[in-house]
């Protein structure tokens, strides 16, 4: 069996565990239980600081009535954020590349935002299919526009996470390789490589935190239209 | 692509959940903080101007 660069997404098994689950299961082992202590120790003082914040943050612009969603809000960006971080390690396995994880996620979310603006606020969630302003010959188009593009949001919502992971890693590879082969032939481009690899990298720690907030900022925007 | 077999995609989407609804709310919610949270007041306080120096 030949292996190709889109290998190192299949989901694995060694020893019969399959690398998926400890990819899984072993990251929250970094998120120690809180003491009652009244000034903790540094890791949880830094992970009460973010989880704080960036739930104050994203509960900003949304009502009361969503606030409801903090717990599963903040929980899904500590997921994805701890997993994305942890894929760049080398020979760790990114759960988020799957497209089965991301759009697991991506679609009972949006449909409950979607289901929960019908339920509470039918005639203004469905006015969100046409915009203030339209010229009245075009209404029949653009509703229809509009709701194609509703219904494109789970999946652009998942395909985007998998995609800029999977771009980053195939990306990551290529590049390494390319230094490493090109190391004791042309040294000096195998270097350049090496810098671009780095670079590259620095690149992919940035996307890592950016698509993962970049979930949950726009899930938290379809709840802000619909709440 | 790989991640298009079909195979162990149930499997995946239930562990993920699994782990996203028994794990991770437990962990998020165990860190207290000790100030009550304050809603943004929709008017801000007026102060009145004072030019006394600090001295």
């Amino acid at each position: 069996m030949v292996l190709s660069f889109f290998d190192q997404f299949m989901s694995p098994s060694y020893l019969g565990i399959p690398l998926m689950a400890l990819a899984l299961i072993l990251p929250w082992t970094l998120y120690p239980k809180p003491t009652s202590q009244w000034i903790s120790n540094r890791v949880l003082t830094l992970q009460g600081w973010f989880i704080n914040r960036f739930t104050q943050q994203l509960m900003l612009p949304l009502g009361r009535k969503g606030h409801k969603w903090a717990l599963l809000l903040t929980s899904l960006m500590i997921f994805l954020i701890t997993l994305n971080m942890l894929g760049l390690l080398p020979y760790t396995f990114t759960p988020t590349t799957q497209l089965s994880l991301n759009m697991g996620f991506a679609v009972p979310l949006w449909l409950a935002t979607v289901l929960i603006g019908m339920r509470n606020q039918p005639t203004i969630a469905l006015g969100h299919l046409l915009p203030e302003g339209t010229p009245t010959p075009l209404i029949p188009v653009l509703i229809i526009i509009e709701t194609i593009s509703l219904f494109i949001r789970p999946i652009a919502l998942g395909v985007r996470l998998t995609a800029n992971l999977t771009a980053g890693h195939l990306l990551i590879q290529l590049i390494a390789t390319a230094a490493f082969v090109l190391a004791p032939l042309m040294p000096t481009v195998a270097l350049l490589t090496a810098t671009l690899l780095l670079l590259l990298t620095l690149l992919e720690v940035a996307v890592a935190m950016i698509q993962a907030y970049v979930f949950v900022l726009l899930l938290s925007l379809y709840l802000q239209e619909n709440v | 692509m790989p991640q298009l077999n079909p195979a162990p995609w149930f499997t995946i989407l239930f562990f993920s959940w699994l782990i996203f609804l028994i794990v991770l709310p437990r962990k998020v919610l165990s860190h207290t903080f000790p100030n009550e949270t304050t809603s943004r007041s929709a008017h801000t306080p007026k102060t009145e101007p004072w030019a006394w120096p600090w001295y």
